[in-house]
C-alpha cells in the first residue's frame, strides 16, 4: 500500500473513532486549554464541565483545545451545535460553566452577553 | 440517537445571498422524506473563505465540501451521499485549503475574519493530545503524499518556490536552508526545531506547539526526508511544561501511528524526534547557542562560517527551523507552493503569526497575510487603543525589535519594510505603547533585558549594552546629557555591526529606533529635565495646590520629611528634600498634589 | 589563488584561509585579542573586525575566510573607531591598575589600548568586582582582570583537556570559574600554568614567592641552596627582551650566587640520577618484573593529572621522583651530611620553569626525614624579575660553573626540558645498562619535535622496544587511551605535561610584543637552545656523570637500592576530584 492509501485509511479509522466517542453529539464543548487558558483558570472550567458529563448531561461532545490567541477573554469555551454559528463564551468561571451547562447546554438558551462578539 | 452525517453549512455574508436559507430548507424537507432527520446534524458555520464558490457546505464524517450547487441539487446530494455514502465528484470542491477550516468551525468573525490561519490552522479547534483529530483533519496527509511520490529534491523546490522564509526572526528562505543542508554529504544529519521562544510578551511558539503539536512533527518528518536526517530534535524550554508535554505525547503517538520511527508508512524511510529542554536562556534561541546547549555545553553563540549546515549539530550537517516555520510545510505541501506564494508581499510570502500585546483592547495571537499594515493589526484586529487614549509607538520584534512611531502605521508587515522603518519582523511579538509610557523608559526596559540576557562572550554586547543601559538610567534620572544622545548612538551603531550573533546585532535597536522617531522625548529628558508621560520618577516636581485642607495626611506619608505646614493650613513641598516617590500624590484625597 | 583587496589594493592570496591569515602573509597585522592560533577560534573580542564590502555587518577577520572578489578595508575610520571604542569597552571593565600589576610592561591590553590610540575616554562606568582566589599553590586567578577572551578557558579544555575552567553567569556578570566556583585548589586544576601563557592580562599569574625568597636571603642562619631546571636557562633571555633560543646556563649560576645563594646546583645532575634510576626500573619492568608501558613521572602536572584522571594507570607510572625532588631530597641528606648542616637550616630553592613544581613542592609524599625538602620554587619568569630588581646585570654577567657535588650534569640531563627528552635520555642509558655496549646514535630524531604523539621502536640486543611521546595533557590523554585499549602497544611512554614540555611550561617568560605565547617557533628554539647544550657536551649519557656515579659510590649504593628507594622514589594515589564534581557532591 502506498503511504497515501495508507494515510486515507488511518483517516478513516481516526474519524470513526472520533465519531464513537461522540462527537455528532448535538453540541460539542471545547475548553480552552493551553498553558494561558489554564492559568486564566480553564482546569476549573473543564472539571465542571467533565463533572456535569459524568453525572449525566447526555448528548453533549466535551473535548480540550489549545489557544486560539484571545488572551484577554480567557478562558474560553466554545460552543457548537446544529443550525448555529459556533458560539464562543469568554472570561468564562466555575460559575459561569456551571451556567452555560444549565441554560444553554440543558434549555438551550445562548447566554448573550458573555459571548465574545 | 447517535448521528450518521454532520452537514455543515457556510453562513457567511456571500453564501447567505445565494440562498443559503432556502438550501437549509430543501435540506431539511430532503431529509425528512427519507426519514433521515434523526441521523443528520446541521450547523451553520462563520464565513469558510470560498466565497466564490458559494453556496458552500461540509458533509462529515470525511470532509467532503459542496459548492456551486442550488437547492434543485439537494434531493440528489441527500440521495447519493446520505443515503447511499456516495459523495457526488462534480459538486466537490477539491481545494480544500487547510487554512480555511478554521472559519468552518469557528465564530468569533470579528476577531477571526480578519487573520488568515496557516501555521495556527488548527490551534483552538483541535484536542491537541489526540492524533485522531489531527488525522481527522488531513493531518500527516502531507508526509504521505511527500512519501509516495515526490523526490527530497522536488520537496525542497516546492519549499523554495513556495516563498517561505524563517519565522524566527532573521527571514532566511527556508527552501534554500534545506538545500544547503540537503547538499551536504554526511552519514548523520540532524533537523531541529528552536522552540527556545524567550522574547518577553511572546508566545507564538508556546501556543503552536500546545494547540497543535502534530504539525510540527510533520513539519520535522517532511523536512528529515527532504534533507536526509535521520533523527529531529525539538529543543524547547523547560519553562514551558505543558508545550513539553504535548510534544512528547504527540511525538509518542506519531511513533504508535508509524508516522515516525523506522521504516516509516512502509517507505523505508526512517526518522525519529527527542526532545531536549532548555534551561531557558535567551541566546540560546540563537542557533549556534543552541547546538552547544543540546551537546551540554553553556550556551554561547560561536562565529560562522560555517554555518549549521555544513557543520552543526555535534560537527554534522543541521537543519534548525523555528517552530513557525515548521507549521507552515505540510500546508505548503497539500495545498501548493504556487498558492502559498500567491499570499503576502512581493518578498515576504504567506502569513506570520504575531503576539499581540501592551496597550490594545484586544491582546492575543493574530495570524495575518504577509502585507497587512500595522494599523490593520492594531486597529481592526486588535481594536484599537483602551480608554481613549492616544497611540504613541508600536515595538515590533521583540527586544531586539524597534518602536515605530505613528507615522509607520501604514507600513506593511514584512521583513523588508520593518527593517526599512528601523524595526524587525523578528520572531513575531508586538506591543502597542500609548502616551502613558516614556520611549527612553520603554528603550531602558528592552536594554535591560538583553543586558542581562547577554552570554557575556563577545565585547560589544557584554560590555557596550552595559554602558548604554548605565547612560539611558542616566537620562532617567536627569542626569543626562546632550552628549549622552551621541554616545548612545556612536555605542548603539558600533554594537549592531561588531557583535557576534544576532541578540548582540539587535540589542541597540529599541535604543536607536526610539533615538531616530522619539527623539524630542530625549531631547526634553536631558534639556528640560521632563518626562512627558510622567513615567521618569526622577524627573517628576511635585507641588501642592491650593485645593490643600491641611490634613496633613501626605506629611506623614513623606519618607524623607520633605512636607511641611501646620495643621488645616496649605502644605508646602521641599523640592530639595522630596525623593519624588508619589507617597503624598498617593494618600491625598482631595487631588491638592500636582504631578509635573 | 583568488584575488581579494585589502584598502582599495588587489592581491592574490590563497583560498581556504581566513582573512586574518592571508592579511598576516601580506604584511597586514589586524589587531586581535582572542585570538590564538593554537586554540580554537572564539571570535569574542571583535577586536579583528574589518569592513567587507556588501556584508551588513563588521566581520571578525579570524574567523571569515576569504573569497574571490572579496574587498576588505582594515583600517578604514569607521573601523578603526569601532576598534577602538571596543577595546575602550574593555578598559572600562578593567581595573587600570597597571602601575601596580604584575604584568605591567608585558600585558597584551596595555600594548593594545596604546595601537588603538586610546587617550581620552567616553564609556566610563560600573566596573566588575571580584575576590581573588589565592587558595592555588600555583596559580592565583584574578577575575577582575579578566576580560574574557576564553584563551584559558579554551588552552585548559582544548590542549590540556582538563576542563578546570569554564564561563559562569551572564551578560556584564560573565566571568570564567572553576566548576561551582569551588577554591582553585580543589578544583581538577593540575596546577599546569598554561592559563598563565596563554592569559593577555593578569588574570592568571602564578603564586609569586620572590619577596618571600628576597627575605630569606637576608637571613644569615640558613644555608641558600639552589637548583636550575633545564629550560629555565633555554628561555630566561626572553624576559631580558632578547629573542628567542640564546641560553644562559653559566650566567644564571652567577646571577644566583650574586642573588645570595650560597650553593648553586643544577637539576640537571639530578636528572641524570633520574635517568639511572628510571632505565634501570624499566629495565626490571621489560625483564618481567611489573607493569609495562612504563610511564614516566617527571612532569608535576602529570602526576595530578595521572592521580585525578588516570588513577586506573598509577601502577604504570615510574615510581621515580622528579629530577627536582631527587635533588631536593639529595640537598637534605646526602650533600646536609657533606657540609655537616642541619638539614632544618638548609633553604632548598627549586627555580623552575613550571608552576606545578609549586604544587609538586608541597606534596606531603615527597617529604624526607619529615621535613619538606623542596622549600620553594621560583618559575623563569619570578626569577627574571628577582635578577632585574636585585640590578644584576644578566647580559653582561661573566659566568660561572655550578657547585659539586649536584652540579656536574651530561648532555642527557640537558635534554630532559624538551619533549621526547627524558626518552632519549634513557634509552641512551638503559641500552648500555642491558647490552653492555654504548649507543652511539645518540640522537634519536623520531621523538624530537612538537608533534603531539610520537612513536618510535628500537631494537635492544636484539629485543623490540616500542616506545611514544607525548606532551600536553590532551596528547597524553590520547596516548593513555591507547594504553587502554592495547597494553602490549608501547613499552615505554614519556608524558609532559606542556605544550612543548618543560620548555613550554607554565613558568616561563611571557610572549613579546612581537610573539603569541606557545609559539612554535619560540619552542623550537628554546628547544635547539638545550640540544645545544647537550651536543657541546663531552660526556652525553646519564651513567658517564662521574657525580653520578661517585653518588652511587659514596652513598646511594646502586640504582633502586634501599637508599634509591628512600631518597628517590615516590609513589601515587588516586585522588579527589577525578571529575568536575567535587567529590562532597558526588551522590554515592
Amino acid at each position: 500500500m502506498k503511504p497515501l492509501e495508507i494515510i486515507r485509511k488511518k483517516r478513516a479509522e481516526a474519524i470513526n473513532r472520533i465519531i464513537a466517542k461522540g462527537y455528532l453529539s448535538s453540541k460539542r464543548v471545547y475548553v480552552g486549554m493551553a498553558t494561558c487558558e489554564i492559568a486564566a483558570g480553564s482546569k476549573e472550567v473543564m472539571e465542571v464541565f467533565q463533572d456535569a458529563v459524568k453525572s449525566g448531561l447526555s448528548d453533549v461532545y466535551l473535548s480540550q483545545k489549545g489557544c486560539a490567541g484571545r488572551c484577554n477573554l480567557e478562558p474560553t469555551v466554545e460552543v457548537v451545535e446544529e443550525g448555529r454559528i459556533p458560539l464562543k463564551y469568554g472570561l468564562v468561571t466555575k460559575e459561569k460553566a456551571k451556567e452555560i451547562i444549565e441554560r444553554h447546554l440543558k434549555k438551550g438558551e445562548v447566554i448573550k452577553e458573555w459571548l465574545i462578539k | 440517537m447517535p448521528k450518521r452525517f454532520n452537514i455543515t453549512l457556510c453562513d457567511g455574508p456571500s453564501c447567505m445571498h445565494k440562498n443559503s436559507k432556502e438550501i437549509v430548507a430543501a435540506i431539511e424537507a430532503q431529509l425528512k422524506k427519507h426519514e433521515l432527520s434523526d441521523h443528520v446534524g446541521i450547523n451553520l458555520s462563520g464565513c469558510l473563505g470560498m466565497c466564490a464558490r458559494g453556496p458552500v457546505m461540509i458533509i462529515n464524517p470525511g470532509y467532503s465540501i459542496y459548492g456551486d450547487f442550488t437547492e434543485k441539487d439537494i434531493p440528489e446530494i441527500i440521495e447519493q451521499h446520505i443515503k447511499k455514502n456516495k459523495p457526488i465528484a462534480r459538486f466537490i470542491i477539491d481545494e480544500d485549503h487547510l487554512y480555511n477550516r478554521f472559519f468552518r468551525v469557528f465564530g468569533d468573525v470579528n476577531f477571526f475574519g480578519k487573520q488568515m490561519r496557516i501555521a495556527l490552522r488548527n490551534c483552538g479547534i483541535i484536542d491537541p493530545e489526540n492524533i485522531d483529530d489531527y488525522i481527522s483533519l488531513r493531518g500527516y496527509e502531507a508526509l504521505a503524499k511527500v512519501l509516495t511520490d515526490i523526490a527530497p529534491e522536488k520537496v525542497i523546490g516546492q519549499i523554495k518556490k513556495s516563498g517561505l522564509r524563517g519565522r524566527g526572526g532573521a527571514g532566511f528562505p527556508t527552501g534554500i536552508k534545506w538545500e544547503l543542508t540537503a547538499r551536504e554529504k554526511s552519514d548523520e544529519k540532524f533537523v531541529i526545531c528552536n522552540a527556545d521562544e524567550g522574547d518577553p510578551g511572546a508566545f507564538m511558539d508556546r501556543s503552536a506547539i500546545e494547540g497543535d503539536p502534530h504539525t510540527i512533527v510533520e513539519g520535522m518528518a517532511i523536512a528529515g526526508y527532504a534533507i536526509g536526517a535521520q533523527k529531529g530534535i525539538v529543543y524547547i524550554r523547560a519553562e514551558y511544561p505543558l508545550a513539553v508535554k504535548r510534544i512528547k505525547k504527540a511525538i509518542a503517538d506519531a511513533r504508535k501511528e508509524g508516522f515516525l520511527g523506522q521504516n516509516i508508512l512502509g517507505t523505508g524511510f526512517s526518522f525519529d524526534i527527542e526532545v531536549r529542554l532548555g534551561a531557558g536562556a535567551f541566546v540560546c534561541g540563537e542557533e549556534t547557542a543552541l547546538m552547544l546547549s543540546i551537546e551540554g555545553h553553556r550556551g554561547m553563540p560561536r562565529p560562522r562560517p560555517p554555518f549549521p549546515s555544513v557543520s552543526g549539530l555535534f560537527g554534522r550537517p543541521t537543519l534548525i527551523n523555528n517552530v513557525e516555520t515548521l507549521a507552515n510545510i505540510p500546508v505548503i505541501i497539500l495545498d501548493g507552493a504556487q498558492w502559498f506564494s500567491s499570499l503576502g508581499t512581493e518578498k515576504s510570502k504567506g502569513t506570520k503569526v504575531f503576539a499581540l500585546a501592551g496597550k490594545i483592547k484586544n491582546t492575543g495571537l493574530v495570524e495575518v497575510p504577509m502585507g497587512t499594515t500595522l494599523r490593520q493589526i492594531i486597529y481592526n484586529i486588535g481594536g484599537g487603543i483602551p480608554g481613549d487614549k492616544q497611540f504613541k509607538a508600536v515595538q515590533t520584534g521583540g527586544p531586539s525589535g524597534g518602536c515605530l512611531s505613528e507615522e509607520y502605521l501604514d507600513t506593511k508587515i514584512d521583513y523588508e519594510s520593518l527593517a526599512a522603518a528601523g524595526s524587525i519582523m523578528g520572531s513575531g511579538g508586538m506591543i502597542v505603547i500609548d502616551e502613558d509610557s516614556c520611549m527612553v523608559n520603554i528603550a531602558k526596559f528592552f536594554l535591560e533585558f538583553t543586558q542581562n540576557e547577554s552570554c557575556g562572550k563577545c565585547t560589544p554586547c557584554r560590555e557596550g549594552t552595559k554602558r548604554m543601559l548605565e547612560i539611558l538610567t542616566r537620562i532617567t534620572e536627569g542626569k543626562g546629557s546632550q552628549e549622552d544622545i551621541d554616545k548612545l548612538l556612536r555605542l548603539g551603531n558600533m554594537i549592531k555591526k561588531a557583535s557576534l550573533c544576532g541578540l548582540g546585532q539587535s540589542a541597540p535597536n529599541p535604543v536607536l529606533s526610539t533615538i531616530k522617531n522619539f527623539r524630542a522625548e530625549y531631547e526634553e529628558h536631558v534639556r528640560d529635565k521632563r518626562c512627558r508621560a510622567g513615567v521618569c520618577r526622577h524627573l517628576l516636581v511635585y507641588e501642592i495646590t491650593d485645593k490643600c485642607v491641611g490634613c496633613s495626611a501626605c506629611k506623614k506619608a513623606c519618607p524623607a520629611e520633605a512636607i511641611s505646614g501646620a495643621l488645616k493650613q496649605k502644605h508646602l513641598i521641599d523640592v530639595n528634600k522630596c525623593v519624588k516617590c508619589g507617597a503624598c500624590f498617593k494618600i491625598c484625597k482631595f487631588g491638592a498634589i500636582k504631578k509635573s | 589563488m583568488i584575488t581579494i583587496h585589502i584598502n582599495d589594493k588587489a592581491y592574490q592570496v590563497e583560498n581556504d584561509q581566513t582573512i586574518m591569515q592571508a592579511a598576516d602573509k601580506l604584511g597586514f597585522h589586524i589587531p586581535r585579542l582572542c585570538y590564538h592560533p593554537k586554540l580554537s577560534i572564539e571570535g569574542a573580542c571583535r577586536v579583528c573586525i574589518v569592513e567587507v564590502v556588501g556584508m551588513r555587518n563588521y566581520v571578525a577577520s579570524c574567523a571569515y575566510p576569504v573569497s574571490e572578489g572579496m574587498k576588505i578595508y582594515t583600517n578604514s575610520e569607521e573601523i578603526r573607531r569601532a576598534r577602538r571604542d571596543i577595546v575602550e569597552l574593555i578598559l572600562d571593565n578593567h581595573p587600570e591598575d597597571c602601575h601596580t600589576c604584575e604584568r605591567d610592561g608585558n600585558c597584551e591590553l596595555q600594548r593594545l589600548a596604546f595601537a588603538m590610540g586610546i587617550r581620552k575616554r567616553h564609556f566610563e562606568g560600573e566596573k566588575k568586582h571580584y575576590e581573588k582566589d589565592l587558595s592555588s599553590t600555583s596559580v592565583i586567578r584574578d577575575p577582575n582582570k579578566c576580560i574574557l577572551c576564553g584563551r584559558c578557558v579554551r588552552i585548559c579544555s582544548e590542549i590540556q583537556k582538563v576542563n578546570a575552567l569554564g564561563y559562569a553567569h551572564r551578560g556584564f556578570k560573565t566571568v570564567v570559574m572553576p566548576a561551582y566556583n569551588m577554591p582553585f585548589k580543589d578544583s581538577v586544576c593540575t596546577t599546569c600554568g598554561q592559563c598563565i601563557n596563554v592569559c593577555p592580562t593578569a588574570a592568571f599569574v602564578e603564586k609569586n614567592f620572590t619577596q618571600e625568597l628576597f627575605g630569606k636571603l637576608g637571613d644569615r642562619s640558613l644555608i641558600k641552596v639552589a637548583q636550575i631546571a633545564p629550560s629555565v636557562r633555554a628561555a630566561i633571555g626572553e624576559a631580558f627582551a632578547l629573542e628567542p633560543g640564546r641560553q644562559f646556563e653559566k650566567e644564571l649560576v652567577a646571577a644566583l650566587r650574586k642573588l645570595g645563594f650560597d650553593h648553586v646546583f643544577d637539576t640537571q645532575f639530578s636528572a641524570d640520577l633520574t635517568i639511572m634510576e628510571e632505565a634501570s626500573e624499566f629495565l626490571e619492568r621489560f625483564q618481567g618484573r611489573g607493569k609495562l608501558p612504563m610511564i614516566t613521572s617527571c612532569s608535576s602536572a602529570w602526576m595530578k593529572c595521572l592521580e585525578q584522571f588516570h588513577p586506573d594507570l598509577i601502577e604504570n607510572v615510574s615510581t621515580c621522583k622528579s629530577p627536582m625532588s631527587m635533588a631536593s631530597a639529595l640537598i637534605k641528606s646526602y650533600f646536609a651530611d657533606k657540609i655537616k648542616a642541619d638539614p632544618k637550616k638548609i633553604l632548598s630553592v627549586a627555580f623552575m620553569c613550571c608552576t606545578a613544581k609549586k604544587y609538586e613542592a608541597s606534596r606531603p609524599e615527597l617529604m624526607v626525614e619529615g621535613i619538606q625538602s623542596t622549600d620553594m620554587v621560583i618559575t623563569t619568569r619570578e626569577l627574571a624579575w628577582m635578577i632585574k630588581s636585585a640590578g644584576i646585570d644578566l647580559l653582561h654577567i661573566k659566568g660561572e660553573e655550578f657547585d659539586h657535588p649536584l652540579g656536574y650534569s651530561s648532555g642527557a640531563g640537558t635534554i630532559f626540558g624538551v619533549t621526547g627528552g627524558v626518552m632519549e635520555a634513557a634509552i641512551r642509558t638503559a641500552y648500555e645498562l642491558y647490552t653492555g655496549e654504548t649507543l652511539l646514535d645518540i640522537e634519536i630524531q623520531e621523538i624530537r619535535g612538537l608533534k603531539g604523539v610520537k612513536e618510535g621502536k628500537l631494537v635492544i640486543d636484539g629485543k623490540e622496544i616500542r616506545i611514544a611521546v607525548a606532551h600536553g595533557l590532551g596528547n597524553a590523554n590520547e596516548i593513555l587511551n591507547t594504553v587502554r585499549k592495547d597494553p602490549e602497544r608501547y613499552h615505554f611512554v614519556e608524558i609532559m605535561g606542556c605544550p612543548g614540555g618543560c620548555i613550554g611550561g607554565g613558568g616561563q617568560p611571557y610572549a613579546g610584543s612581537n610573539s603569541m605565547p606557545l609559539d612554535e617557533e619560540c619552542l623550537m628554539k628554546r628547544a635547539e637552545a638545550l640540544y645545544g647544550l647537550d651536543r657541546n657536551k663531552t660526556i652525553r649519557r646519564s651513567h658517564e656523570n662521574p657525580d653520578v656515579q661517585r653518588l652511587y659510590k659514596e652513598f646511594l649504593g646502586r640504582p633502586l637500592g634501599p637508599m634509591s628507594h628512600k631518597l628517590l622514589h615516590t609513589h601515587y594515589k588516586a585522588k579527589e576530584p577525578r571529575g568536575i564534581i567535587p567529590s562532597e557532591l558526588t551522590v554515592k
